[in-house]
């Protein structure tokens, strides 16, 4: 079968579907939308003060959020085929359950990726300009670039890391249960148990956002941590494949 | 022309065996029957030759080849399992658009699918409004996106109107008279008795039967003839000894089992009985289907305890026959025997 073939479906499929759309809109308007209210608003850093070390991260404010936006739209993308065994008419259509499989994460990853880099990047720039005068940093400044494309990467990372758990569990509401408390919980009780220690920095978004810091501290630094995500991932994605290729469907 | 054939096919669910070394060939240019009640197998059989499910032995193959190792699948064989299984949030024509963009099939021709099926006006919708009979034509749709010469369609006029059981069936002989090879799991027999050509009859995962449809009806169901007569005394001493057993309904008419008009008239004739009526009453598929499955029921059982058998022979009401095990006992051929004539079809 055609490779571009059954990427144009699953670019079909994606487009035709409100949530999904919603929801990479949402990474976006969290983002970048909430990066900016925030700034403009609220918290100005005191960019003289000794521990202003980390002028990039003040633009990505609003990632905290925007992540959850792009995993559940891995989350969606994937398990919308298990609604009503869909996933039936789909690999009658496209038995080769390989390519079926890759066709969906490269179009899931693909579209998170581009709508991350624009986001991304409007982020970067409003947040620095947002900062008081001569302390906000340019887009050639060191670590500024590598930090926009990195945001991009690690939502791309991210919504791979929910399709592949989408695909072991079946379900959007299963996958929900695990990534939540993995995102949003499992940070702070990991880290205030082992005492601000390392086993937290080894958690998918602790890794991953390594490479939004100019100095990063701890046992990973910005690609390592990058490393780290690709391979809870990895692992993930994985898993989903273990699971779509051994299950009857 | 391409046929489906299974050979000896298994499927396995922990300890179930939920299709049983099961044979059979679907031949093009005909409409075969997929009969059989609830949970024979026949859902499961035919996820088995989509390669949707992986057959614990045995082999299932479309041409020669099984459906997972043809590229752009839709183009050969077209299916319809389950009208259910579409994302209820997008719109029909983009349902049937994903699934021609990955066979390579232009999008015009989901236009024409569309309208073939009679829901070009609602193609805009989201298939959640969709009733089941719209989804069912969603679902044929589908099955006919590639032109396919093989369809496979699980109950496809469940939630269909009068309106369209009839289209659904005049599109299945039509397929069918292009050359087409069709398979159609049903459990409405006078349904099915309207557009099968031949049968494939389950139980237990089992092959029951692999027959044209007027053999199995025949070698089933045993003939009779109603009469009405001015002298039912003489008829009946007459008939009884020649060894029938005439039984007189409440309207007066006569019911004379195990005889053929050719029987009866002559031997009225030469004992001088005036005869106001007779004629044939025709066996249905219902009747040859029930008298099959009570057979099954029974071996299964080991037991013949049960209700006669009241079916009527002339019952032209849609019988859903979902419970086999409820019209038991039977005085017709053993199981044993259905094996035996299964066995030479194959």
């Amino acid at each position: 079968m055609s490779f571009p073939a059954v990427l144009h479906a699953e670019w079909i499929k994606v487009r035709s579907l409100r949530s999904l759309v919603g929801s990479l809109i949402s990474v976006f308007l969290a983002t970048a939308g909430l990066t900016i209210l925030v700034c403009a608003t609220l918290g100005r850093p005191e960019p003289d003060s000794d521990d202003f070390v980390e002028p990039i991260l003040f633009s990505y404010y609003g990632l905290n959020f925007g992540q959850m936006a792009a995993l559940t739209f891995g989350a969606i993308a994937m398990a919308a085929e298990y609604k009503n065994g869909g996933i039936r008419v789909s690999l009658g259509a496209v038995p080769n359950r390989g390519l079926f499989y890759a066709a969906k994460l490269v179009v899931i990853a693909g579209l998170v990726f581009a709508v991350g880099l624009v986001t991304s990047l409007t982020s970067f720039l409003s947040g620095q300009a947002l900062m008081d005068k001569g302390f906000g940093i340019g887009i050639g400044d060191p670590g500024a670039l590598r930090a926009v494309v990195g945001c991009a990467f690690y939502l791309a990372l991210l919504s791979l890391l929910a399709a592949g758990l989408a695909a072991l569990l079946r379900s959007v509401t299963g996958s929900m249960c695990v990534l939540v408390p993995m995102f949003l919980i499992a940070p702070f009780v990991v880290g205030d148990v082992s005492q601000g220690g390392s086993a937290a920095d080894f958690l998918p978004d602790r890794a991953g956002q390594q490479i939004l810091l100019l100095h990063p501290e701890g046992p990973l630094g910005a690609w390592s941590g990058m490393a780290v995500l690709m391979a809870w991932s990895g692992l993930a994605v994985g898993a989903g494949w273990w699971a779509l290729r051994r299950r009857d469907a | 022309m391409t046929s489906i054939d299974v050979k000896e096919l298994t499927k396995e669910y922990g300890t179930t065996r939920a299709v049983d070394r099961l044979t059979f060939s679907v031949r093009p240019g005909q409409v075969t029957g997929f009969l059989g009640p609830n949970g024979a197998g026949k859902s499961t059989t035919m996820r088995l030759v989509l390669g949707l499910d992986r057959p614990t032995s045995g082999t299932a193959t479309l041409g020669g080849r099984p459906y997972v190792e043809y590229d752009e699948p839709l183009r050969h064989v077209g299916a319809l399992l389950d009208a259910q299984a579409a994302h209820g949030s997008r719109t029909a024509r983009n349902h049937l658009l994903a699934l021609a963009a990955s066979n390579r099939i232009p999008a015009r021709r989901v236009d024409e699918v569309l309208e073939e099926a009679g829901i070009a006006r609602v193609a805009g919708r989201r298939i959640k409004t969709f009733s089941l009979g719209m989804r069912q034509r969603l679902g044929i749709a589908a099955a006919l996106l590639g032109d396919p010469s093989v369809l496979i369609l699980d109950e496809p006029s469940n939630g269909l109107d009068p309106e369209g059981i009839i289209w659904i069936r005049e599109l299945m002989r039509g397929l069918a008279r292009e050359g087409r090879a069709v398979l159609v799991s049903s459990h409405l027999m006078n349904e099915t008795a309207s557009f099968a050509d031949h049968l494939v009859v389950l139980g237990r995962g089992r092959l029951l039967a692999d027959t044209p449809m007027q053999d199995f009806i025949d070698s089933r169901i045993q003939p009779r003839v109603r009469l009405r007569t001015t002298e039912g005394s003489r008829l009946r001493t007459l008939l009884t000894s020649r060894g029938f057993t005439p039984v007189q309904g409440e309207d007066g008419r006569w019911i004379v089992e195990g005889a053929r008009v050719e029987d009866v008239g002559p031997l009225a004739a030469a004992d001088g009985i005036p005869i106001l009526e007779l004629a044939t009453e025709e066996a249905t598929l219902e009747q040859a289907y029930l008298d099959l499955t009570a057979d099954e029921a029974e071996f299964a059982s080991g037991s013949a305890a049960g209700p006669n058998r009241s079916t009527p022979h002339t019952s032209s009401h849609h019988a859903n026959l979902s419970d086999p095990s409820s019209p038991s006992s039977s005085s017709s051929p053993s199981f044993r025997s259905v094996r035996s004539t299964t066995d030479q079809e194959v």
